[in-house]
């Protein structure tokens, strides 16, 4: 039935009278027009005078003002349309590869609303462990560098993409030579489309290697680097290669070398390390021996002599018993070991191949059949290349994925020879020192922005796939090669899939489901074809013994190396990285000349670095060449040596590589040279190296250095070396004495004893009350267990200082994960670096308070001796965040409970609430707590070195974490964030949290998986098992604030008369 | 025997013997008009150089505060390591300048020292400025002190938030705002008869009108002067406990934590008895200064002189047997972390401040032990620098020193203070000078009306012999 009913507005609808039936039609009832009301005669004769007027003025203007009074408005602009794979909020990754021409890693990248905000290394698919190191973890931040090139550009100036390729094909096809010169280039696709190009392809490597392939080569016909599998390695002797951190793919070396660290399956690898100055990997060798770089090559000889049963000679005493005792530590392990030379002396790499022969490891632990494809450059032919550009033979030069006119060591030849190149282009994606000098730069894309297939080793092809728009105008270098070739008509894409699959069209995008499946795998297996080495040939070492016994060493010789956190050079612009410490001498933002202490005191350098004590300026001369540097004292360096690291000095002439690549004063302005262009960190050390047969030494053997007078501040985060006999916070033991009592329970070996306080009880039943009564200390306790330590989840953490390598992986990417703000130099200087996880470095001293005792030196004088690591220390690195204590000191001192204990046994921070009193830091007994000095984000003396200041690099911040306010304090949330959205997992799951799902960026970035994050309510959970173990401890356990995190007592394999 | 007269007056003895404690044959009449000369009388050119000066100085400190509050902490040489220094090594050493004060009006009336009136109304003054200077620090040292009212129990809007009442910083708030309140309100209530005797005298209407309100009317009737005596006493009372309490909860901000160096319970009396010490000294300074600058050799002299040096020997030995169970303590205790600190203090890289501390506090005041150098002026101004400048030391060792090195060598690292460091110090002492200025020219300095009441009691004899 309709609803008949009739509603009226008023009495005047219903009766439908005249007056309303007018009133209808308009729109408004009573009109009034407006010239009308200004003709109002009332209002000439207004009251308002002047007075009124200025009230009304000044209240409008009040209530203006006021009005504008907000908070900012920061717009945030849903999608119209929403990407299918896109929720907000909810990342997604990516399965990628990285490739710089030194590191290989394949990496999975985290987005978020289509933006890659971390890297990771791909442990499901990866090869290997599929971990990444330092530098790759912090690459994503190379992505957000506003002095990333915007397009392509002729002698600087923007110019079109057309224009640059009609120029480049005039040039190409023009007359006269023309190369690519590029880094190893290990995509088979890559290889393809520059051989469409149709000309001569050399490359080089930034570091190379050519020794040890030509090595391989003369002693067993394939022309490669070996594969090294060091999870066969039970005995591993390296003399000078830093396989941990830099040394070819140390990617795979770090996590496979762990993996026989650890001392509970009743073995551990033996590492015994020839070097020079203090390498990462130096501070993890059971035995080190400091050599000069001369005496690489005798090292070499002498084992090879020792393992022969002859007798050695040229060595001095210390070294030679040590050689001995490795050479008699490998024929104990035969197949089972490797031995490796970071030397780039081809004699030396040929005796170090016979060792290996010796020791039957070809064909067990390493591999020739399936080498590794990186690292293939030619020196001779780049030499070659450099003489022909300056004898004007070469008329259009291509660069490619590298930086000649930086890091080659004749450098200014080919900057010479480059200005005689008539037509140049370079395709850095940045105005570096080459593509400063390139008449065109043609930008690659960025590796997050670009597809690639790299090939490691046969048998396998890693993809690259882009996790975001170009942010720029730049092209895939590939894609440049395939258009300048005319010969190609596809676009760098379709021709990559053409590979893959012949009949490939784009419109089979989404169809081609095995393609998809290597994209989200991030590889394929393809054929493999193995090369055929021959193991057993014979490889004569006479003259190459006779050679390297003929080396002559000088009165001061020099090392170069690659810093762990810095590579060769291509990071120096990366802010995160450069604040990273180096693993070994916690330099942060600098480049030095690491010295002996004998030779800084006979010299008069200064040997102590901290706010208001500067390092001396030194200067190194190498034929005419030198560099000036401040020198920094560091334990373990053979005296008579230097040790100077590559890849700094980026910027020299003022190139715009990012503005964190230059050097900041006191106010975070750029330092600027007396030529007015700004100061480069440190210097370039590649001109200081030398050649042998054609390959680049990473050494001089003679060079003269002297102080300048100068004094130059280096910033440390750490300035005390040595853990001063406080077994309570670092504990270590040696294999044997480790054996001896490993199956005692937890707290009772000798090596990782319980603190223990006496009691006035006969605890050990032996009938008298005496100082042998003593009870753990944990069993005092003035609070009672609370009894949510035992119900839900507890997150715990432990860390195995055995097998941590000190890489700082975790360092990195703890602070991409949490937004932790870089701070630059001076900061760091002033010890205010903000980093949540940092990793403590002790050098062993010779001294003690026992041996004081004994010899009768007093307390005071022996405690500033224990302050004085030994000439050639043992090292322990300690990985060192919040310990989220149960009995937390810094919560009760908190005067507005900002800092308290979640129920899951996590130390939380409540930014909101902190008012920043830092009293929790200074009660903090492991001081891990960081407070904002400043406004990090928007205070100009960081706008050098903070991400947070740029509109572009802010976008690499992590939308899951606060960037914390100034005046608050912060600290390791034990990714908190990770924490949440896991259990929100497992709650939609409907599932209880399963060990393993949730991982902490630190744990989930350690190479050797030193790291393990977890439930420890959890009884099945692998931190629970791990916490059990007896090698476990709290650090500082008798102060008896009960942290959520254990350390393992470190195990050197030493036996007791090495030890 | 000793001769003594009962004054029927003022119910109290007279002795022959002892010195009087207001010199000169003074009249009722002669106390008023001394005292309430400065007020009166124009302002003095010295006056005026002085607060010209610490005005400049104020100035300065109070730019140095608003760089501190606009830039960041940042602005101080504080680090990760050493999260405290100046900041509070200047709070505590005010506080305890602001205990002669209470000690001296509360304490001491209630043991009936009839020689603390010459210098209690100054002395009182004295504490209310230190403590307002002691509460600056507390509050720029915040992060966001624009949050400081978070640490206030207020009901809120924020849900079930409220403050920690485990942390002794609380316990400081709640400290030194009821220290600081009942002093202001001790102080102003002695204020009132003196205030009402100037207004009585005064001409000028403006000044007339501010010190009639300022005296609440008072009149001088027998039921006033009754009313006065027993909240004085009451006051008193409630202010004796006060001056043990508050520095025994500052010290508690060290000795409840788990620093080495820090975690020691031997710190509240041996902070108390510093706090005196110090606030002693820093009466000693202004007062000598102020007896010569205002002509009241008469009522402060050379008596009241040495019986605040003999407080200062007596708090001064305190201390000094502190430092040393300290010492000995840490090498007793076994406990490698309490000796590392302790040996740290006076061999490391902070031992200069440590001796400076050592020297000044614990050996400069036994020289007081002399009868010459405790009954001279120069020496005693002197000294009283001296411990001063020791007991600032002393804060300054025990924060930093313990601070920069404690429990993970790789974590040790040094403070040095900053240019803002040093004008927020150098601030407050300006601050505080221009505020005791401001209250020499306007207050009067002495409590003329309680002086008068020992004007007949001593020594009237003595004097007489004295004049044959």
């Amino acid at each position: 039935m309709a609803n008949k009913k009739q509603y009226w507005s008023g009495l005047d609808e219903l009766e439908g009278t005249e007056a309303f039936k007018e009133l209808q039609g308009k729109e408004f009832p009573e009109p009034q027009s407006v010239d009308e009301f200004l003709s109002d005669e009332r209002h000439d004769s207004t009251t308002s005078g002047r007075r009124d007027f200025l009230k009304f003025m000044g209240f409008s203007l009040t209530a203006a003002t006021l009005a504008a009074c907000e908070t900012p408005v920061i717009k945030s602009i849903p999608y119209t349309n929403k990407p299918a794979e896109i929720t907000p909020g909810v990342a997604n990754y990516y399965a990628s590869t990285y490739y710089d021409g030194m590191d290989y890693a394949n990496v999975l990248v985290k987005t978020r609303e289509g933006r890659p905000i971390f890297v990771k290394g791909n442990a499901a698919t990866g090869i290997g462990a599929g971990k990444a190191n330092v530098r790759v973890i912090g690459s994503v931040m190379s992505l957000y560098d506003k002095a990333r090139l915007s397009g392509p550009t002729k002698n600087g100036e923007p110019v079109t993409w057309a224009n640059l390729d009609s120029a480049m094909k005039a040039a190409i096809s023009g007359a006269g030579r023309t190369v690519i010169l590029s880094n190893t280039i290990v995509s088979p696709s890559t290889l393809k489309a520059i051989s469409a190009l149709g000309v001569e392809h050399i490359q080089y490597d930034a570091i190379s290697y050519g020794a040890l392939r030509s090595a391989q080569a003369s002693a067993f016909g394939v022309d490669a680097i070996p594969t090294y599998d060091f999870t066969k390695a039970e005995v591993i002797v390296s003399i000078a290669a830093d396989f941990l951190s830099s040394w070819l793919s140390s990617t795979q070396y770090a996590p496979d070398y762990a993996s026989l660290r650890g001392p509970e399956r009743g073995a551990q690898s033996k590492h015994y390390q020839f070097e020079t100055a203090m390498s990462m990997t130096g501070t993890n060798a059971d035995i080190r021996a400091m050599i000069k770089p001369s005496e690489e090559g005798k090292v070499a000889s002498a084992l090879l002599s020792a393992l022969k049963g002859e007798s050695i000679s040229n060595l001095d005493s210390s070294t030679s018993s040590k050689v001995l005792a490795a050479a008699k530590a490998l024929s104990g392990a035969k197949g089972k070991s490797i031995v490796i030379a970071g030397s780039n002396d081809l004699s030396t790499q040929i005796i170090v191949a016979a060792i290996n022969q010796l020791l039957e490891n070809y064909g067990n632990s390493i591999d020739l059949e399936r080498p590794t494809s990186t690292h293939k450059g030619n020196e001779i032919a780049a030499t070659q290349l450099i003489e022909d550009m300056n004898s004007g033979m070469i008329s259009t030069l291509i660069t490619y994925g590298c930086n000649p006119s930086y890091d080659m060591p004749n450098a200014k030849a080919f900057n010479s020879g480059l200005a005689k190149v008539k037509t140049s282009v370079c395709m850095n994606g940045v105005a570096d020192e080459t593509a400063s000098r390139s008449t065109f730069v043609a930008p690659d894309h960025h590796y997050l922005e670009s597809w690639n297939d790299l090939s490691l080793r046969s048998g396998r092809i890693d993809l690259v796939q882009p996790t975001i728009e170009p942010l720029f105008d730049t092209r895939s270098a590939q894609e440049s090669f395939l258009v300048w070739s005319n010969a190609e008509n596809t676009d760098w894409y379709t021709f990559l899939r053409r590979q893959y699959n012949e009949s490939y069209t784009s419109d089979s995008l989404y169809s081609d489901s095995s393609w998809n499946s290597a994209i989200h795998d991030g590889y394929m297996s393809v054929a493999e074809t193995k090369e055929s080495p021959d193991y057993l040939a014979t490889i004569d070492t006479s003259s190459a013994s006779r050679k390297v016994a003929a080396v002559k060493g000088g009165n001061v010789e020099l090392v170069t190396y690659v810093k762990a956190t810095a590579g060769a050079g291509n990071h120096a612009a990366n802010p995160m990285l450069q604040e990273t410490p180096d693993p070994v001498s916690k330099v942060t933002w600098d480049n030095y000349v690491s010295m002996a202490k004998v030779d800084m005191e006979a010299m008069g350098l200064n040997t102590y670095f901290a706010q208001e004590d500067f390092a001396s300026v030194v200067k190194v001369t190498v034929d005419g060449k030198s560099i000036e540097l401040p020198a920094y004292l560091q334990p373990g360096q053979k005296p008579g040596t230097i040790g100077i690291a590559l890849g700094y000095g980026r910027g020299a002439n003022g190139e715009n590589i990012g503005q964190a690549a230059f050097q900041t004063g006191q106010k975070g302005e750029h330092l600027m040279l007396d030529s007015g262009l700004p100061m480069p960190i440190g210097a370039n050390a590649f001109p200081l190296t030398t050649r042998v047969d054609g390959n680049t030494i990473y050494a001089n053997y003679n060079v003269s250095i002297e102080a300048t007078g100068n004094e130059y501040p280096l910033a440390c985060t750490q300035i005390h070396n040595t853990y001063m006999g406080r077994d309570s916070v670092v504990r270590e033991t040696t294999f044997d004495s480790y054996l001896s009592e490993s199956t005692k329970p937890k707290g009772e070996a000798s090596w990782n004893m319980s603190h223990r306080l006496n009691v006035h009880e006969d605890t050990n039943h032996d009938g008298v009350i005496d100082a042998r009564d003593k009870t753990k200390t944990g069993a005092f306790d003035l609070w009672k267990s609370h009894p949510i330590e035992e119900v839900g989840h507890r997150w715990g953490m432990t860390i195995d200082l055995t097998t941590c390598t000190g890489c700082s992986s975790c360092v990195t990417a703890c602070n991409i994960e949490n937004n932790v703000s870089v701070v630059g130099k001076d900061e760091v200087l002033r010890h205010r670096d903000m980093h949540w996880i940092r990793i403590d470095r002790y050098y062993a001293s010779d001294f003690s308070l026992e041996k004081g005792e004994e010899e009768g030196v007093g307390v005071i004088d022996s405690y500033g001796r224990m302050e004085d690591p030994s000439e050639n220390p043992q090292t322990v690195h300690m990985p060192m965040m919040c310990q989220h204590c149960n009995h937390a000191p810094c919560e009760t001192v908190c005067p507005v409970a900002a800092t308290t204990h979640s129920n899951e046994g996590l130390n939380q921070m409540t930014y909101n609430r902190c008012i920043g009193t830092r009293y929790c830091a200074n009660n903090c007994p492991y001081k891990v707590r960081r407070f904002n000095w400043f406004n990090y984000k928007g205070y100009m003396k960081f706008a050098n070195v903070n991400p947070a200041h740029d509109s572009l690099a802010r976008l690499v911040l992590n939308p899951d974490v606060t960037v914390r306010a100034r005046g608050v304090m912060e600290k390791c949330s034990m990714c908190i964030q990770r924490i949440q959205s896991g259990k929100l997992e497992a709650k939609k799951a409907d599932t209880p949290v399963i060990d393993g799902a949730i991982v902490t960026a630190c744990a989930e970035s350690c190479p050797s998986n030193a790291i393990t994050f977890g439930d420890l309510n959890d009884n099945g959970s692998q931190v629970r098992s791990i916490s059990e173990n007896n090698r476990s401890y709290h650090a500082l356990e008798e102060i008896g604030v009960k942290p959520n995190i254990f350390y393992m007592t470190k195990v050197r394999n030493l036996d007791s008369n090495e030890a | 025997m000793i001769a003594t007269k009962l004054d029927l007056t003022t119910m109290q003895r007279e002795s022959s013997i002892r010195e009087p404690l207001i010199l000169g044959h003074k009249t009722y009449k002669d106390i008023t008009d001394d005292v309430v000369a400065p007020i009166m009388g124009p302002a003095s050119l010295g006056w005026k150089i002085m607060i010209t000066i610490s005005s400049i100085i104020a100035i300065y400190g109070i730019g140095s505060i608003l760089y501190l509050i606009g830039t960041g902490i940042g602005a101080w040489g504080l680090n990760k390591t050493v999260g405290w220094a100046w900041d509070i090594t200047n709070f505590v050493w005010w506080v305890g300048i602001g205990h002669a004060g209470t000690l001296i009006s509360a304490v001491l009336l209630l043991f009936r020292q009839k020689w603390r009136m010459a210098i209690n109304r100054s002395a009182e003054a004295m504490t209310i400025f230190a403590v307002i200077m002691a509460a600056v620090f507390p509050g720029i040292h915040m992060g966001r002190i624009w949050l400081a009212y978070y640490v206030f129990p207020l009901p809120n809007q924020f849900g079930s938030i409220w403050v920690n009442f485990n942390s002794p910083l609380l316990w400081d708030v709640f400290a030194i705002s009821t220290y600081f309140s009942v002093s202001l309100v001790f102080w102003y209530v002695g204020l009132i008869p003196d205030f009402a005797t100037i207004r009585d005298r005064m001409t000028k209407p403006f000044a007339k009108k501010m010190y009639g309100i300022m005296s609440f009317g008072w009149s001088g009737r027998a039921k006033h002067w009754t009313r006065f005596e027993e909240l004085s006493l009451v006051l008193a009372g409630i202010a004796t406990p006060l001056v043990f309490s508050v520095h025994s909860i500052v010290s508690m901000d060290f000795a409840t934590s788990i620093i080495p160096g820090w975690h020691t319970t031997i710190f509240p009396p041996y902070f108390v008895s510093g706090a005196v010490f110090s606030g002693f000294a820093m009466v000693q300074t202004l007062m000598l200064v102020m007896r010569k600058a205002y002509k009241l050799e008469d009522y402060i002299h050379i008596k009241h002189v040495e019986y605040m040096n003999i407080v200062i020997i007596v708090t001064g030995s305190i201390v000094g047997v502190a430092y040393l169970t300290e010492l000995f303590i840490s090498w007793y205790s076994g406990v490698e972390y309490e000796s590392y600190a302790f040996i740290n203090r006076f061999s490391g890289p902070y031992s200069a401040a440590y001796w400076t501390m050592m020297t000044c506090n614990v050996i400069s005041p036994q020289l007081f032990w002399f009868k010459k150098i405790r009954r001279s002026f120069v020496a005693t101004f002197i000294l009283s620098i001296v411990v001063n400048i020791g007991m600032w030391f002393e804060r300054y060792v025990i924060i930093v020193t313990s601070l920069h090195r404690d429990y993970l060598p790789s974590s040790w690292g040094e403070f040095i203070p900053t240019a803002t460091d040093i004008g927020v110090f150098i601030g407050t002492l300006g601050i505080f000078l221009t505020l005791f200025l401001a209250f020499t020219r306007f207050f009067p300095v002495l409590a003329l009306n309680e002086l008068k009441t020992i004007l007949k009691s001593s020594g009237e004899s003595y004097k007489n012999k004295q004049v044959k």
